[in-house]
């Protein structure tokens, strides 16, 4: 024992001198105007399992001599949960880093707390990003009581999402595209009796999909059924339609699409495990061919990585986007859609230590060509190489190419300069030929045919006030008791739950929501 | 009068002793109780060992998966997380966490539980409600975060450990096994001349091997899993610890809006999944049937008194 003692004595003497070490205190803006400006940046990562932009890359020296900045790179949580206590334990100890990507939620509680800059004056220092990045949406999305209080750049890609259908069982059962939800149901009904894979064996589906809710626009069952949703006119969770104004839940038709829904679980013409998949399952069940019908994103569905093992599977098989079906009343839509963006604060403390030049130039700096490839793809002919149109292009570089698993590191402060243009969605998106089948694929063409569809106008939901856990759960849990069949579904039932739904915060939430929206000009 | 005695002799059984129906039943009844109970431990488990084996071409339910053959099992998914830097470099991480939060943990626990078990200390049970109250009403966040922020720890590795090294409940336990120890001992070591310390060195601690281990592994089991503290005070990405990685692994391939590209090759993402979770239970998995011995001794002895 006395060994042990020894031992633990001398490795807690060394872990105070080995294990000490990072170290991360705030600066202040250089006392002489030619040392450089330390910038303390906490970004959301692209890729974040790929991991950190590396201590050597090359941009950390270009930020250094050309606009005299120190970056400091931390990436925050993948998680926006996670993110969001991040950001806020920081805020509480009036620590926050000088430049700092944070949730509208979030922001407008550390604008109330004066720990946000007023960023008005910034967007004439940075012309080139503010015409590229920030319109008036954007605008929307920071200002809070008449000022902006951060820069939000677009998100993710909208209406990157379709209805898909396998053709080669349509046409082996000799059946069309379905327009109507009868027919679309006829469809679903036939995929999984008359075994359209003709393996000898009854296990497929018409229809798959798994819960994909969030708390602003996809209302429980969720994003995937939102084609089938959208045929009664009630996709996602709120209706911004004047006339309907309100939560989706209190409009009649979405006791019809309740019941459509039932029976399609009650014929068995939906894959059973909707209800268990998380979305890495149901992506491995339509590539082993569970089921025929589908909501996919783009890239999910099309890129090469992604398709790649249905195309192993399947080299026959193929599927086309189709046009959303048209429901009873003749409502259509794949969904709902909202733009998203991403928003990134300037702390009170940087921009009192004057820091607010320094962080203007790094963003325009970010949108000039330089820095809009440095961050975007890498170094050119290290990372990238461009192909004859100008598009950067993986070529044979390997680890290294912005796709590999070296290069993605490279690349990882992406999204505080892509805007969702063509330079961008070419690169993403190159047309290849499908290793199996020889097919010729292109996820930039199903991103555009799956933009063209009918869609149901949402932008805004992302800012609409949110139910709390009570209300949430209640409303999730009673939905899926209707279509389990643990609750009957009767109009007596539906009316007792929309009683209780009131009861328990609905009704005020609704009250909130509307309000909001008349407010913001929503509807 | 002789009287003839029964002596009492031992009964030697030489034979199987008859179960009675009741005994058999009640075997019946615990030996399928366990069987369950291993099962419901054990599916899991095999579960995912066998979906981080699992071959990008698999077509199958997860529960078909689980009898896959071995020659179909794929290394990919291992191969994709040794190979990366991040996983290495978190898995070192998380080891220097686990040595210095145990090292502290143990080196602050024992002097303050032992001195806490000395009947005779001025103002023990004022001492004792000054470690208890905290315990039972905690905090929050922001106070320890403002603490970290003033000492300078934040993104450093001690900020990780430092501010849970004593654990209430840890040191309750051990308060109460030192309290066990017989005052006798205690006695005739001051009757040599040993002072106090000598006395935790020499006489407390060669007797407390069962409840050290123990303390050390709740200990170390706390650091190894902890993501909170490292999410929080740690913002050099070289610096995260092994929950953090894969906690990115666990949530980002559903939140990935890049979903063209796998930073992981050609793995499955469930296979990358399993492997992960797996690859970070090892650690304990290995230290535990050397601590198996003290840990199932250790954690009796502090609820016994007397």
């Amino acid at each position: 024992m006395k060994k042990l003692l020894t031992i633990l004595c001398l490795v807690l003497i060394s872990t105070s001198f080995v294990f000490a070490q990072g170290g991360n205190e705030k600066t202040t803006v250089a006392q002489k105007s030619n040392e450089p400006v330390t910038i303390d940046l906490w970004y959301g990562a692209a890729v974040t399992e790929a991991g950190p932009v590396p201590s050597d890359w090359v941009g950390y020296q270009i930020i250094k001599d050309k606009l005299n900045i120190d970056l400091k790179l931390t990436a925050l949580p993948s998680n926006d949960a996670d993110q969001d206590v991040k950001i806020q334990a920081a805020g509480a100890a009036n620590n926050l880093p000088d430049l700092f990507m944070v949730s509208r939620k979030v922001l407008t509680n550390l604008v109330k707390q004066g720990l946000v800059a007023n960023v008005d004056s910034y967007y004439a220092q940075m012309p080139n990003r503010t015409a590229i990045q920030y319109d008036a949406d954007s605008m929307k999305q920071s200002t809070i009581n008449g000022h902006s209080y951060g820069f939000a750049s677009p998100g993710s890609i909208a209406k990157n999402e379709g209805l898909l259908i396998r053709k080669d069982w349509l046409d082996k059962l000799g059946l069309a595209v379905p327009t109507t939800a009868d027919e679309f149901f006829a469809v679903c009904k036939a995929f999984t009796t008359q075994d359209p894979d003709g393996n000898g064996k009854n296990d497929t589906y018409g229809f798959g999909g798994y819960v994909e809710v969030d708390a602003t626009l996809r209302g429980y069952p969720g994003s995937r059924f939102f084609p089938i949703m959208g045929a009664f006119g009630v996709d996602g969770l709120w209706s911004f339609d004047s006339a309907t104004a309100g939560l989706n839940i209190y409009k009649p038709e979405f006791y019809d699409f309740m019941v459509y829904l039932k029976k399609m679980c009650d014929e068995g013409v939906i894959d059973p495990n909707w209800l268990s998949y998380k979305k890495d399952d149901f992506r491995a069940a339509w590539k082993q061919g569970k089921f025929g019908i589908m909501k996919e994103q783009n890239a999910a569905f099309a890129a090469s990585s992604n398709y790649a093992p249905f195309d192993k599977n399947f080299p026959e098989g193929s599927w086309v986007i189709c046009d959303p079906f048209k429901g009873p009343n003749g409502d259509a839509s794949i969904g709902a859609f909202d733009m998203n963006f991403r928003i990134y604060a300037v702390s009170t403390t940087a921009d009192k230590a004057g820091k607010g030049d320094a962080i203007a130039r790094l963003l325009e700096w970010m949108s000039s060509e330089e820095g809009y490839f440095l961050l975007g793809w890498g170094v050119e002919g290290v990372n990238f190489v461009k192909d004859t149109n100008g598009i950067p292009v993986a070529g044979d570089l390997g680890d290294k190419a912005f796709t590999g698993s070296i290069g993605q590191t490279v690349t990882q402060l992406r999204n505080m300069v892509f805007y969702n243009g063509d330079t961008e969605l070419a690169s993403r998106y190159p047309t290849y030929i499908t290793a199996t089948s020889g097919k010729e694929m292109s996820a930039l063409k199903v991103l555009r045919e799956m933009q063209s569809k009918t869609w149901t106008n949402n932008v805004g939901a992302g800012t609409m006030p949110t139910a709390n856990a009570d209300v949430k759960r209640f409303y999730e849990q009673s939905l899926a008791e209707f279509l389990t069949g643990k609750t009957a579904l009767t109009q007596a039932n539906w009316a007792k739950f929309i009683t209780e739904f009131n009861n328990v915060g609905g009704k005020t939430w609704n009250d909130q929501g509307v309000a909001y929206m008349k407010e913001n000009n929503l509807i | 009068m002789n009287q003839k005695t029964k002596t009492l002799r031992p009964v030697v059984q030489n034979k199987k002793v008859k179960l009675t129906s009741s005994d058999k039943v009640f075997n019946y009844l615990v030996n399928t109780f366990m069987v369950l109970t291993f099962l419901i431990i054990f599916i899991p488990v095999w579960s995912t060992i066998t979906l981080s084996f699992r071959p990008n071409d698999y077509i199958g339910t997860n529960l078909e998966g689980m009898f896959l053959p071995f020659w179909r099992w794929s290394t990919d998914a291992y191969k994709a997380l040794l190979g990366n830097n991040g996983f290495i470099s978190a898995f070192l991480n998380s080891i220097k966490i686990l040595i210095g939060g145990v090292a502290s943990s143990l080196f602050l626990t024992i002097p303050l539980a032992y001195c806490l078990s000395i009947k005779t200390l001025p103002g023990r049970k004022f001492l004792n409600y000054t470690i208890v109250i905290p315990y039972v009403f905690n905090v929050g966040i922001i106070p320890v975060y403002l603490l970290i922020v003033a000492v300078g720890l934040v993104n450093k590795l001690p900020s990780v450990y430092l501010p849970g090294a004593i654990s209430t409940y840890n040191c309750i336990i051990m308060r109460q096994f030192f309290e066990g120890i017989p005052g006798e001992l205690k006695e005739s070591a001051k009757i040599d001349g040993c002072s106090e310390i000598q006395i935790l060195f020499k006489i407390i601690l060669p007797l407390s091997k069962a409840i050290v281990m123990t303390i050390g592994l709740y200990y170390a089991v706390t650091f190894w899993n902890d993501f909170f503290n490292a999410m929080l005070y740690l913002n050099d990405s070289y610096l995260q610890p092994l929950p953090i990685l894969l906690r990115n692994i666990l949530m980002a391939s559903g939140m990935n809006e890049y979903v063209e590209v796998n930073a992981f090759g050609n793995a499955p993402i469930s296979a990358i999944k399993a492997a992960s979770v797996f690859l970070s239970a090892i650690p304990m998995l290995m230290a535990y049937p050397f601590i198996q011995k003290y840990f199932t001794k250790g954690t009796l002895l502090g609820s016994v008194k007397g």
